[in-house]
């Protein structure tokens, strides 16, 4: 397999703190792999930085093998597709309408859309089963809806890297458990997932790799592996900063960990 | 896995070709709408202190049937002008309204809510009061000022708004408030200067700053309707990408849009359409904003599809308020910027009970 993503020491800073240091990963063409840190470690500011949006302040990111800095911004949207925590749309789009907007790479200024990209969205919106609310307004859909319009939106980019931050917030237990099949659906499509997530209880049987960003004070900003390896109580316990008897999933953990043991 | 999928999604949701919301066939719209101009050209041409029915007008053009002295001299040299100016300033206000509601992504932007016309009307006073004279290659000293200002001012407001690489919308509306209220009333200052020493220029800057569209000669009139053209011509190609500006400027920029470079040509063609309307019309209200507002819920917010309709139906607008504005009161006039306030003002505040519920900003 062949690295799709790669972060070779890279360094950012949001008006004067450091958000992400010495974060070095990469990703396997093909993987899915979870991303998790506390509240504000920097999950979003990886992602975006992982979508070309925001240049790091040192470190190398390549894409492909090609440094980021060096791909044209349609070429990389081309590549990789971000779907963000919210949309929030100040007029009455459709979602076809919406959904269209993901054809913007392919699109030159005076051309307008031809048949290929209607095709790519008519397969973005079935990918991401959201075909029949094509003519609803965005704004007026269900949280569960907009989620999977959002990720059909990215679907329109023909992405090989599919970045999602949280894509389960605010969802309910039958969506997020509909959003994890998507997410393995487009995995078996051969799209590579990288997803922010929250929830760990998710995160366990549903991701072949998981990335724990880790707050300043450690001393290890990134670690990474299967999630036997990652979601360990004593890791879990650092990186969240909490307690180890005050939550049922790092209790659940360790009582599982006890059992292996034995 | 996808089929469990597929069931669960669409037992919340209509069937599949369902009928299309909001939408009228917009080949068939902008059809009507040419239609609509042509009509209200002739209408407003025909309507005013001196009546002129509408079928003589049609017989004069088409059957080559003459009309009395006068007739023609009230039609060519009195009313066709100040139609045609009506259109040119109905539709560059629309589209500076339709350009910068799509920019901040917001239904209330419009060049008066967002200062670009009273750094317009600003720069056009100074215009009118020092150098009413003055021309360069066509271009009135005071056209050129009221780009200018607008231009600034919205370099301005636009820079006040901006912190951390975002654009806070509600700093940026009340930027554009406090310093279109600036430029505005420091407009009303010039009035104080008279150099023709009998009050005229005064009357001049009065009349224009309550927004009578007046008699343009038709150098002034073809140079603005030319500069229309352009406008329109050149926001073009920008629609497709103020469609992608909607879903944000982050997520614009992550759709391999230069959002900065989009962004200065869109303030720049916006500003261009402020100051060809208000060097031509004065202030009027309000027109910049219902417009557009109107348009988008005629036609849904595709900016390519609300571009032509939105300039066709501006001018149309205008024309009819201008009309009304010169006969309500006939012989006297009413001017139509006073006209619009009193129309604008209460939709106005309609659009923000509503946004109120639509939208949390």
């Amino acid at each position: 397999m062949s690295s799709l993503l790669r972060l070779d020491d890279v360094h950012f800073d949001y008006q004067g703190n450091s958000v992400l240091r010495q974060t070095t990963f990469q990703l396997e063409e093909g993987s899915c792999s979870a991303l998790i840190g506390t509240n504000g470690v920097g999950k979003t500011t990886l992602l975006r930085i992982a979508a070309g949006v925001l240049r790091p302040v040192s470190g190398q990111i390549r894409l492909r093998e090609r440094p980021m800095e060096t791909i044209p911004i349609k070429e990389v949207a081309r590549t990789v597709a971000l779907v963000p925590q919210q949309l929030e749309l100040p007029f009455a789009f459709t979602v076809q309408q919406v959904v269209e907007q993901g054809r913007t790479p392919y699109i030159g200024m005076l051309r307008g859309p031809g048949r290929s990209d209607r095709i790519a969205v008519d397969r973005a919106l079935d990918l991401a089963d959201v075909s029949s609310l094509r003519d609803r307004v965005f704004n007026e859909l269900s949280g569960g809806e907009r989620q999977r319009v959002k990720i059909a939106l990215g679907l329109a980019q023909q992405p090989r890297l599919l970045l999602l931050d949280e894509p389960t917030q605010n969802l309910d237990i039958g969506r997020q458990v509909e959003l994890i099949d998507l997410l393995h659906f487009l995995r078996d499509e051969g799209i590579t997932i990288l997803a922010s997530m929250h929830d760990l209880h998710l995160v366990d049987k549903n991701f072949s790799t998981v990335l724990l960003l880790s707050p300043k004070e450690m001393n290890q900003p990134l670690v990474s592996g299967t999630p036997e390896q990652i979601l360990k109580p004593s890791l879990l316990e650092r990186a969240f900063q909490c307690p180890p008897d005050r939550h049922p999933l790092l209790i659940e953990r360790a009582e599982l960990y006890r059992k292996e043991a034995r | 896995m996808a089929i469990e999928i597929a069931t669960v999604a669409t037992t919340h949701a209509p069937a599949v070709g369902g009928p299309r919301r909001r939408t009228l066939g917009p080949l068939v719209l902008n059809l009507l709408l040419i239609a609509g101009l042509g009509l209200m050209t002739v209408i407003s041409l025909g309507t005013g202190a001196v009546h002129i029915s509408p079928r003589a007008i049609f017989a004069a053009m088409f059957w080559h049937r003459p009309l009395s002295e006068t007739e023609r001299l009230i039609l060519f040299h009195l009313r066709l002008p100040r139609v045609l100016a009506s259109g040119v300033v109905g539709s560059a206000l629309a589209l500076s309204g339709l350009l910068f509601q799509g920019l901040f992504r917001n239904p209330i932007a419009d060049p008066y809510v967002i200062g670009s016309s009273g750094g317009a009307t600003f720069g056009a006073s100074l215009g009118i009061t020092f150098l009413s004279q003055w021309s360069v290659l066509g271009f009135s000293a005071t056209a050129l000022l009221a780009f200018a200002g607008s231009a600034a001012t919205m370099a301005l407001v636009y820079s006040l708004a901006r912190s951390g690489g975002k654009t806070n919308v509600v700093t940026l509306l009340l930027a554009g408030f406090a310093i279109s209220t600036i430029f505005m009333n420091s407009s009303y200052f010039f009035e104080l200067f008279d150099r023709t020493g009998n009050g005229i220029g005064n009357q001049v800057l009065a009349a224009w700053l309550h927004g009578v569209i007046g008699i343009p000669g038709w150098t002034s009139l073809a140079v603005s309707a030319a500069l229309l053209v352009v406008g329109i011509l050149a926001a073009l190609p920008l629609m497709r990408t103020l469609n992608t500006l909607v879903l944000g400027d982050e997520y614009a920029q992550q759709l391999g849009i230069n959002v900065e470079f989009a962004r200065v040509a869109i303030i720049l063609i916006g500003s261009l359409m402020t100051a060809v309307a208000v060097s031509l019309g004065g202030v009027i209200f309000f027109a910049g904003l219902i417009v557009p507002h109107v348009a988008r819920l005629m036609m849904g917010p595709d900016h390519v599809r609300l571009l032509p309709v939105t300039a066709l139906a501006g001018a149309i607008f205008l024309m009819l308020a201008d009309t009304l504005a010169r006969t309500i009161f006939a012989p006297s006039e009413l001017p139509v910027g006073v006209l619009m306030a009193f129309v604008g003002g209460p939709f106005f505040l309609y659009l923000l009970r509503k946004m109120k519920r639509n939208y949390t900003v």
